[in-house]
């Protein structure tokens, strides 16, 4: 069974990934977006094999969604790559993709032939793979929100910036002490580097939701039943909506609107797995099939 | 010169903080006053009188905004965030709560006041931001550039597809029917069963010609459909294959597979389906299709000219 022969290719593509995020802290750009892109290719490869061994999307379970969620990550973070050139973002997606690779080889929760027919859908591949790949670029966004935070906090009392995006664009904000005290903010490439990927986050997170809204007519009769999962899913649209909103406020607090990206991720995690711990989602949610 | 004036106290975020603290407040009061939100009451056609009353107070609202202070607050970025975090934070409790529709406070979230109020509230933020951006647009195109950037064509298509997609799905929910239709082989049946277990005679009868089941290997289910003979009042007659996931469409009614004598398996006699009726359907989808080609514009616009405004 192909199965069998994921340990292999997993180290396969993991060991592509970590050659990249090594190129890239040396400053090696080509080999960094050659050797991930290859270790993309063959776990891809890897993903389309057992589409055909099980003679449908493997989509339906958290082990085949995680699967996915390993092939996005370093894509996304490649993407990222490939237009800012921060040297630590393959790093964090590479480990990341690792973590849920491991969990695939410890819990398996693969992979019988049955696609119940709910499933059995046109909407079902692209519903979850874009909602995958909107996990996956906000988890690089959170990353890179973490990371910025981590910053600000180690040099809390260091120098102000000189000209930061949101003192220019607001000139109070450079004659006014108090925010000189709260005092962190993003330089301008940082800034509309982290508002460009949260932006692709909500527009793929967009499409997964209005695809399921689609798709749950054809399959439930209506396309929004507030079933547990598509209460969540709309918490974590409004969760991003309020931080590309806010940012969006001439003076807001630079550190709060990381803060809240953060938080939107916990409410991601929720609608991904956590309703299925949530007592209240107990029994009463469609989306499960297990 | 109206985001200038935005700018400063009160007129920041705390003003929305406010208000919607006093939906919350005036919600709860309502909601033991006179008990949870009556949604029945909306239907046609109280819910299309609705409709164009809150599109002429979205029009009156937006055409005052400069005589009123408050309405150009109400399209304006501080506004939208306090409304947004009370709809995120109520629906969260939604999450947090088991639902059942017995009208009780959290447990019936939809029909709970401060719930409803404040996605109304969110509402109207949406549809005058609409209006401003849209009367931006038009005084753009109309000026000596003549320019139309795609930033404002997603800020366009994103919010005034909330607005339908949100007005449409609530209004028309009232007008939505769903009812269960339980054949047996080789009889014609032409009534149906409502949620509180009401018959009623429908326009569209349906005979069940025969029940397919078919198996995995290991005897979970791959595919359960109906072959069915259907007639209409309107004078529709024909014979279709009915699966789940794939509805038959007849005279705005759909047709869905539902459940079958569960006992007897692949030899079941008798199919229930659902029948769902729902006249609002289009507009929400237009709502729904226009989202979805903001966020692919969201994609690929630029959206951090759209900071500069007026």
């Amino acid at each position: 069974m192909i199965w069998d022969y994921f340990t292999l290719v997993a180290i396969i593509a993991i060991a592509h990934w970590a050659l990249g995020a090594l190129a890239a802290w040396k400053g090696k750009t080509r080999t960094t977006i050659v050797a991930t892109a290859i270790g993309l290719a063959i776990f891809f490869a890897f993903i389309i094999a057992m589409w055909v061994t099980l003679e449908r999307p493997p989509l339906r379970t958290m082990g085949e969604t995680r699967l996915w969620y390993s092939f996005f990550l370093p894509l996304a973070g490649l993407l990222v790559y490939a237009r800012k050139r921060y040297k630590w973002i393959l790093s964090f997606t590479t480990v990341l993709a690792t973590v849920f690779i491991c969990v695939n080889i410890f819990k398996p929760e693969i992979h019988s032939k049955a696609l119940m027919p709910a499933l059995q859908s046109p909407w079902f591949a692209p519903h979850v793979i874009v909602y995958m790949m909107a996990y996956a670029i906000l988890g690089a966004a959170t990353l890179m929100a973490v990371y910025y935070l981590a910053k600000s906090y180690r040099k809390v009392q260091g120098v102000p910036e000189a000209k930061t995006y949101d003192a220019a664009i607001n000139s109070e904000a450079s004659i006014e002490p108090s925010r000189k005290a709260a005092g962190f903010t993003l330089d301008s490439e940082a800034s509309a580097e982290l508002d460009g990927i949260v932006r692709a986050g909500l527009a793929f997170l967009t499409f997964g939701m209005l695809f399921g809204a689609l798709w749950a007519k054809e399959a439930w009769g209506h396309y929004w039943s507030w079933d547990p999962k598509e209460t969540w899913a709309a918490v974590t649209w409004l969760g991003y909506l309020l931080f590309i909103h806010y940012r969006r406020l001439p003076r807001h607090n630079t550190r709060l609107a990381l803060w809240l990206l953060i938080a939107a991720f916990i409410l991601l995690q929720m609608c991904w797995w956590g309703i299925n711990y949530l007592p209240s989602a107990q029994g009463t949610s469609v989306h499960t099939y297990g | 010169m109206v985001t200038d004036n935005l700018r400063q106290a009160p007129w920041d975020w705390r003003l929305s903080a406010l208000i919607c603290a006093a939906l919350v407040a005036v919600g709860i009061a309502l909601q033991w006053a006179v008990g949870p939100v009556v949604w029945a009451v909306f239907a046609w056609p109280v819910n299309i009188i609705c409709m164009a009353a809150l599109l002429a107070a979205l029009l009156l609202m937006h055409l005052l905004r400069r005589k009123v202070r408050l309405f150009s607050y109400l399209s304006s970025l501080p506004a939208a965030l306090p409304a947004i975090a009370t709809a995120l934070v109520l629906t969260m409790v939604m999450g947090l709560t088991r639902q059942t529709a017995d009208g009780h406070w959290l447990s019936d979230m939809l029909c709970f006041w401060p719930f409803v109020l404040a996605y109304v509230y969110v509402t109207l933020i949406v549809g005058l931001t609409t209006l401003r951006r849209l009367s931006k647009i038009a005084s753009l195109l109309a000026g000596p550039n003549r320019s139309l950037r795609i930033a404002d064509i997603a800020f366009v298509l994103n919010h005034a597809g909330l607005f339908l997609a949100l007005t449409c799905a609530t209004l028309g929910n009232p007008d939505l029917q769903r009812l269960k239709m339980i054949t047996t082989l080789g009889a014609f049946e032409w009534r149906g069963v409502d949620d509180s277990g009401l018959l009623h005679n429908l326009p569209v009868a349906i005979e069940l010609k025969r029940f397919i089941m078919e198996s995995y290997d290991d005897g979970s289910p791959r595919r359960f459909a109906s072959d069915i003979h259907v007639r209409t009042k309107r004078g529709k007659d024909f014979e279709a294959t009915v699966d789940v996931n794939h509805p038959v469409e007849v005279d705005g009614w759909k047709i869905y597979q539902y459940s079958y004598d569960t006992k007897a398996g692949a030899d079941s006699r008798i199919s229930i389906f659902e029948l769902v009726r729902d006249p609002w359907l289009p507009y929400a989808y237009a709502g729904i299709i226009m989202m979805l080609a903001g966020a692919l514009f969201m994609l690929f616009g630029n959206g951090r000219k759209e900071v500069k405004e007026s």
